[in-house]
């Protein structure tokens, strides 16, 4: 079932993709079948005591299993990710225009993105986990920059991929080190680690999750991106794609949260990120940005509750992560319904829209409501709980995130007050545009979802407490709908009032816009990277051919030096047939002769006879597989010769006694390299070459008789394939190099682009 | 080179040709028993284009083309196993009854060389190009009064 709801959505992904142009709008609403059925799959799990598994062996001998398992958190999650997926699709059935043209394009990518996301949430094995996180960056670029004829847009959607994409190159080698600790690679199967090469992966996949979940310093991108379409911003900058951190600092918690990195590194990134995402909150003018500002705080909230891992905070925090995928959904959708229907975000500009959208009022009210941790919603029972546990805990840490937990939710309640009284509060009546269908109905079920978890508040219990004793591994409490008159009511009832007043004072502020430092600093240091990359690239990569070759024959040698040791004359013979004399001979006085010969038509006949001679040592061998291919390759490059030559001149350049001398040098190590190489191989031969048992294979498994191409298309085809792979993106530089070169048409461009190709066209040797 | 030594070359490179495809079909599909296989068959096919490019017969295009299909068949053999739960690069062998040919024992092997002999010519190709084949099917004598 795993592996069908995920190719149901690739199938739609393409059928989109091909008919998108035709569909339309209406592609929107096909693409929410797939998380349709996605849903419906996840309620009828719902309580289910087994986890579904699914687990698929694309290549055999490789540990890259594609593997998941859906238990009690991922079965949570899914209903976050394809209900309110869902909920997205339909709004944005109301929130484009209907003329609109790329609406193809961008139900498939949101598509791709919902397909993603849930492979990324059910991926068991750490492998598949990796491929679906950098799937959801990459759709998340592409939805980002979907008005992609904005600079601005593509400013934030190339800050958006770079910090992502950051993120996941350092969630790669975190995992590696964390397996590696572990020696287990399924996220089930990992147990506690130990050592030091465990603690800095621990702190890369810490990192990692930061970058996705827009945590404090990487958090400049989150807000950047709400310049995408309002269906994204709801969809992956506040429900799912954010959630990635999260969920990744969840899973992984079982196994890392006993290292104190890891919890000190996941409590700074976390209540950093609750004060500075909350005081950005405090501060922006765009509504819009006020949620994605208040994003990153809660976020910050559920990443310090995950790194605390007690039993209790994690409860916390997976009531939060339902909680806020719910308000925060809700009052984004509202934001956008009032961006399209009056034309702008700014505060501002926004007035006496509770009389004129009560139904979007109502909603943003009690979305609002959860969000501050007020009563009879869904968010008031996660802040009682996050509360408690933080009250919980002992000694320092219990300050730290008692400060963080308290201080955040008093924050929390201003911003939200602020964001209430701005977009609805009294001012001079805004004029509308007339209402859309679609638009109100997915918001007004994400906020009254709230408030049903509050009422049937013993189904939420169960689910949610069955995840957190999965993630925790420990009997968990349980989430209160009236904790009665405690010590965290209290803390509470002073929250809230404290908030009120603040997020009361705030607004009566002058307006004044704010400046975003965070964006600054983060496209100036993709700038410098950027620039630092292009000089190292021009010192690098200087075009000069000579150098790159003896740069190239250096390292090689210089790699065969440590076995130099290995090389046991015991094990050399000189010969074993006289005919290989021969042709050694003939092989070494070709080569030397190139090094002597003026004329380039010279060079190239003694590089052929050095060719043809090898392919004669491999008939002796036995080898005829390999001696038609270096014959037949011999002969294209003489064709290639030809070509180059009608560009170059007749002789070489430069034929000093020195240049040939160093030349000759820079072959002569190339050559003892080689020699070293095979020479130490020869001597600590490993079992006996497995002919016989590959003759079998071929003919049983293979079927066919010539064992070398049966190596190449069968038993070892994933390497043909990797090698033609290469072949084809040589032929792409060619052509690519061709171009540029008939381009500047110069003669000496044109020389320096033959060389190269002749040296492209020598490849498949 | 004299006029009537460059013809004596066109002619021989016109009458050489098509034994020479001859023979690289005989690789492409002798592969599996005997020497040969897509790779020694692309390069055939690769060099009579380009012996033919450089006499000014035909000056070919299609490189990048021939490339991007050779992927995508060898990425199909390598992936179509997947669809009814195999491995990747799962081998089908299939045996057909052919009149006057007898019994031929072929499989998904002869679609991967046919893909690696497209990826090869294709890249035989685009390596002319690069080198300038454009001037050869303009004036076949060019290069030689360069030089």
């Amino acid at each position: 079932m795993i592996g069908g709801l995920l190719l149901s959505h690739a199938a739609v992904c393409l059928v989109l993709a091909a008919a998108g142009r035709r569909l339309g709008r209406g592609s929107l609403l096909v693409a929410a079948v797939p998380p349709a059925a996605a849903t419906v799959w996840g309620v009828t799990r719902l309580g289910g005591e087994e986890p579904a598994v699914a687990h698929v062996s694309w290549v055999d001998g490789l540990d890259l299993a594609m593997t998941f398992r859906v238990d009690a958190f991922a079965g949570i999650m899914t209903l976050i990710v394809s209900g309110i997926g869902v909920a997205v699709f339909v709004y944005a059935f109301g929130y484009f225009s209907a003329a609109d043209p790329a609406m193809g394009r961008f139900a498939t990518t949101l598509l791709a993105f919902s397909a993603a996301m849930l492979g990324l949430v059910w991926s068991d094995s750490v492998w598949s986990l990796f491929v679906f996180w950098e799937l959801t960056s990459v759709t998340s670029f592409l939805l980002v920059g979907h008005k992609s004829t904005d600079a601005g847009v593509l400013a934030a959607a190339r800050r958006a991929l770079m910090v992502t994409g950051g993120g996941g190159l350092a969630l790669l080698a975190g995992l590696l080190l964390v397996t590696r600790a572990a020696d287990a690679t399924l996220l089930s199967d990992l147990g506690p680690v130990q050592g030091a090469s465990a603690v800095v992966g621990a702190v890369l996949v810490m990192v990692a999750a930061a970058t996705k979940s827009a945590q404090v310093p990487f958090h400049a991108w989150l807000p950047g991106a709400m310049v995408a379409p309002t269906p994204v911003s709801a969809y992956l900058h506040s429900a799912t794609m954010v959630k990635a951190g999260v969920v990744l600092v969840a899973v992984a918690g079982p196994a890392l949260g006993s290292l104190a990195a890891w919890k000190a590194l996941g409590l700074a990134f976390g209540i950093a990120s609750i004060f500075w995402g909350a005081v950005g909150a405090l501060r922006h003018r765009d509504a819009k940005l006020i949620l994605a500002w208040g994003t990153v705080s809660q976020l910050g909230m559920l990443i310090t509750l995950f790194s605390v891992g007690t039993a209790h905070a994690v409860l916390a925090a997976v009531a939060l992560l339902v909680a806020h995928a719910l308000f925060k959904g809700a009052l984004f959708l509202i934001v956008g319904e009032i961006d399209v229907r009056a034309g702008t975000r700014n505060i501002d500009e926004l007035g006496g829209l509770a009389r004129s959208m009560p139904i979007a009022c109502f909603a943003a009210v009690l979305a609002g409501m959860s969000m501050a941790g007020a009563p009879p919603l869904l968010g008031f029972v996660a802040k009682e709980t996050a509360i408690a546990a933080a009250l919980d805990l002992e000694g320092p840490e219990a300050w730290i995130v008692g400060f963080g937990v308290i201080g955040g939710s008093v924050l929390t309640v201003a911003y939200t007050v602020r964001f209430l009284i701005a977009v609805f509060g009294a001012g001079p009546q805004t004029p509308l545009a007339p209402g859309r269908g679609a638009l109100p109905a997915p918001s007004v079920i994400l906020a009254a979802a709230g408030v049903a978890g509050y009422g049937a508040l013993g189904v939420v219990d169960d689910l949610v407490g069955e995840a957190a004793a999965r993630l925790s591994g420990a009997a968990v409490g349980h989430l209160h709908r009236w904790p009665g008159l405690t010590l965290e009511l209290g803390v509470s009832a002073v929250v809230l009032a404290i908030g009120a007043l603040v997020g009361l004072a705030v607004s009566r502020r002058p307006p004044r816009m704010p400046a975003d430092l965070g964006a600054r600093w983060t496209d100036a240091s993709i700038d410098g990277s950027v620039a630092f990359g292009r000089t190292v690239c021009a010192r690098v990569q200087h075009g000069s051919l000579p150098v790159y070759l003896v740069t190239m024959t250096s390292v090689a040698a210089l790699a065969a030096t440590p076995f130099l040791a290995d090389v046991s004359v015991d094990h050399l013979v000189v010969w074993h047939r006289p005919l290989q004399v021969l042709l050694a001979a003939a092989v070494i006085s070709a080569a030397v002769a190139l090094c002597f010969v003026g004329t380039r038509l010279g060079a190239g006949l003694a590089l052929g006879g050095a060719g043809i001679a090898v392919a004669a040592i491999f008939v002796i061998h036995g080898a005829p597989d390999l001696a038609l291919t270096q014959l037949l390759v011999e002969a294209t490059i003489v064709v290639g010769f030809v070509l180059a030559f009608g560009h170059l001149s007749r002789s070489f350049p430069l034929t000093g006694a020195r240049w040939r001398a160093v030349r000759m040098a820079i072959a002569g190590l190339g050559g003892a390299a080689v020699v070293i190489g095979l020479g130490a191989a020869s001597a600590n031969p490993s079992g006996s070459p497995p002919v016989a048992e590959m003759a079998t294979a071929a003919a049983n498994e293979g079927g066919g008789g010539n064992i070398v191409n049966v190596i190449l298309t069968d038993i070892r085809g994933l390497d043909t394939l990797g090698e033609v792979l290469v072949l084809a993106t040589v032929a792409l530089g060619v052509v690519a190099l061709a171009r540029a070169s008939s381009g500047t048409a110069s003669e000496q461009s044109a020389g320096t682009a033959s060389e190269r190709a002749t040296d492209a066209a020598s490849e498949p040797a | 080179m004299t006029d009537g030594a460059a013809s004596m070359i066109r002619l021989g490179i016109r009458a050489a040709s098509p034994f020479a495809v001859i023979v690289g079909c005989y690789l492409l599909f002798a592969g599996h028993n005997n020497p040969g296989g897509g790779f020694a068959a692309g390069l055939v096919f690769g060099a009579v284009l380009a012996l033919r490019t450089v006499a000014g017969f035909y000056r070919p295009t299609y490189g990048i083309t021939l490339v991007a299909a050779g992927v995508f068949v060898v990425a199909g053999v390598a992936l179509m196993p997947l669809l009814w739960g195999g491995v990747l690069f799962d081998q089908q062998v299939v045996s057909l009854e052919v009149p006057l040919l007898g019994t031929i024992k072929t499989g998904s092997a002869l679609p991967f060389d046919l893909g690696v002999a497209a990826i090869v010519v294709g890249t035989v190709i685009a390596a002319l190009d690069g080198l300038g084949a454009a001037e050869f099917a303009a004036d076949p004598q060019a290069p030689a009064e360069q030089q």
